[in-house]
């Protein structure tokens, strides 16, 4: 299904996390998308949103996450907003192998594989908006 | 996520199944841990019931393969998913966990 956009909104929380993540699968089945191209949306929200909910609110306060999934034809958009600290993964250096975990940016590093583009900003209104984009692939018609 | 666990003369084996994403990982990670690396077995975890691995599965994998490798015993991982053997590949895990193809392999390296 093409031009297809979902909205889901959450507290960054394991709990809603977990809701999240079932809701953004279910938006999933009613596209076309290919198994591999599937996974690289579902790593680039699993990274983003884990990295919010560890990273978003040193203080402890609960956070507010919005993630808008646009499937278009040779692309899905992911794009995230939240209510964290600022932070701009495109200026963090890409880390990809195990042996730099230490340093962290592993989580990061998945992303930046699977996106052609990070684009990122800090709005007026105190937020994050992130907008990842995956190329996207489509599974062959049956039949 | 579940996790199924059997002694086999001296090595631990765990299949896990189900996603290995972030509440998945909150599931199943003390389990995991406290199964091997305090008694000090080596382990073989088969991976075929796993349909998604994100970062902190790797974390996961490599917090227990060097706790284990401390005591001087391994932590082996075999038959992963293609897609889940793609995100290990990108990450280079086999250059500090060590996965194989199939049980007999993964048996292979944790004995050898």
């Amino acid at each position: 299904m093409d031009g297809h956009t979902t909205e889901i909104r959450f507290a960054a929380t394991m709990a809603a996390f977990g809701h999240a993540f079932s809701e953004l699968r279910r938006a999933l089945d009613q596209t076309q998308l290919d198994e591999a191209t599937r996974y690289q949306v579902e790593l680039v929200f699993e990274e983003i949103v884990a990295n919010i909910l560890r990273h978003g609110s040193p203080g402890g306060a609960t956070l507010a996450v919005r993630v808008e999934l646009d499937v278009r034809d040779d692309r899905v958009l992911l794009t995230f907003v939240d209510n964290g600290v600022p932070f701009d993964p495109c200026s963090h250096p890409p880390r990809v192998l195990a042996t730099a975990l230490e340093a962290g940016g592993l989580g990061l590093g998945l992303v930046r594989r699977a996106a052609s583009h990070l684009d990122y900003r800090r709005t007026p209104q105190h937020t994050n908006r992130l907008v990842v984009t995956v190329p996207a692939a489509r599974s062959r018609a049956v039949g | 996520m579940e996790m199924h666990v059997k002694d086999v003369d001296g090595v631990v084996q765990i299949a896990l199944v189900g996603r290995l994403d972030s509440p998945g990982v909150d599931q199943v990670e003390t389990k995991f841990t406290a199964r091997l690396v305090p008694a000090g077995a080596n382990g073989v975890v088969d991976l075929s019931g796993v349909e998604f691995v994100g970062s902190l599965a790797i974390r996961m994998f490599i917090s227990v393969g060097r706790a284990l490798a401390r005591k001087q015993k391994k932590l082996v991982l075999y038959a992963p998913r293609p897609l889940v053997n793609q995100v290990f590949e990108s990450v280079s895990l086999n250059t500090i966990v060590p996965v194989a193809a199939d049980y007999a392999a993964a048996l292979a390296a944790v004995r050898g």
